[in-house]
């Protein structure tokens, strides 16, 4: 009878993931400060296997404090390093980043309009930068090239039903979730990374994290 | 150990043990350095007083005392020691920060032997003038 056992990672291989991960949002950040004024306070980043199953709930707990509501910016990566990435700021967070990105007399537009265009567009132009640099240099350190989807801003006030639907079909098998904790100095605006990918990614990605780590030996 | 090293004892301060991995992997292994670690600012900044290391290479992002302030600690202790940032925070603000704390230079993650070598050279020729 076949066997038909779920492919994980080791304890080992998830640190090296969390390294790969920390310096990938670093070049991000960086990026990000290249085109505006800011400065990124960044955590350390946290990488966890989880299943499939418990995805939404995983989610919803993780972005706690989030009462008054959550903007979320989806893009989908391709490669063989293959998922989606979250980008999930409160829902407030796009008229802050607008003065930083778009300031004008558009602005005046957002006191009357919680989704205006621009406010998404502002959070679309901010995950292309983070998503796109972050999951890039992943690609990039682990000999990978990805593509992208274009980045679809969800704002939904109810915390528990953004997160719905990001399991991507089957409770089956399991998922490895990449977080990072940012928040943008001088400005009431902290955000969370996700970047999530499951198990057909996991047999390359063993193969990806010893390869990475021979360069050092 | 090299009589004439001017280098003799390296720390490493960082949270991954990956990244410490990888650091001690550029450090040249004939110079005959002795290495040190430490897992968070608050480690490093004990195994700083007990070691009285040449040169500590220090991360930026970590749970239990961050690298600056660790390495403003360190530099209270001892102004001439000297610290080189390897971070993933490339920003042009930390990288400023560091350098007005006083850090030696900053390096970005992942190091590549070369740039430790180059860097270990700069602060070897640093620690000759200062003698």
């Amino acid at each position: 009878m076949k066997e038909n056992k779920t492919p994980t990672l080791t304890p080992d291989e998830l640190d090296v993931l969390q390294e790969i991960m920390n310096i990938a949002f670093g070049r991000a950040t960086a990026d990000l400060a290249d085109l505006i004024d800011i400065f990124i306070n960044l955590s350390v980043p946290h990488v966890a296997l989880i299943g499939r199953s418990e995805l939404s709930t995983y989610l919803t707990e993780e972005v706690i404090d989030r009462k008054g509501g959550i903007s979320l910016v989806e893009q989908r990566f391709w490669g063989r390093f293959l998922g989606s990435a979250l980008l999930v700021f409160p829902a407030n967070a796009g008229k802050e980043l607008i003065t930083l990105l778009a300031a004008g007399p558009e602005t005046q537009s957002f006191e009357s309009d919680p989704i205006g265009e621009l406010e998404k567009g502002v959070l679309m132009e901010v995950a292309n930068i983070l998503i796109g640099a972050c999951v890039g240099k992943i690609a990039e350190l682990l000999g990978d090239v990805v593509t992208y989807s274009p980045p679809t801003v969800i704002v939904n006030q109810d915390d528990d039903k953004s997160f719905s639907g990001h399991g991507n079909g089957s409770d089956e098998g399991s998922v490895i979730v990449l977080r990072t904790i940012f928040r943008f100095e001088r400005r009431d605006v902290s955000g969370y990374l996700f970047l999530l990918t499951g198990d057909t990614t996991v047999t390359w990605l063993k193969k990806a994290l010893q390869g990475f780590m021979e360069q050092f030996s | 150990m090299n009589e004439t090293a001017i280098i003799d004892k390296i720390l490493i301060v960082d949270d991954s043990p990956v990244a410490r991995k990888i650091l001690k992997s550029c450090i040249p292994a004939d110079k005959g350095y002795e290495l040190h670690e430490a897992d968070d600012g608050t480690a490093g900044l004990q195994r700083f007083k007990e070691v009285h290391p040449s040169v500590t290479f220090l991360d930026i992002t970590m749970a239990h005392m961050d690298g600056m302030e660790c390495l403003e600690e360190i530099k209270m202790l001892d102004q001439d020691a000297v610290v080189v940032m390897c971070t993933a925070d490339i920003q042009p603000k930390s990288a400023q920060k560091a350098e007005n704390l006083g850090a030696f230079t900053m390096i970005k993650k992942p190091p590549s032997k070369n740039v430790v070598r180059e860097v270990l050279e700069r602060v070897e020729r640093h620690l000759t003038r200062a003698e």
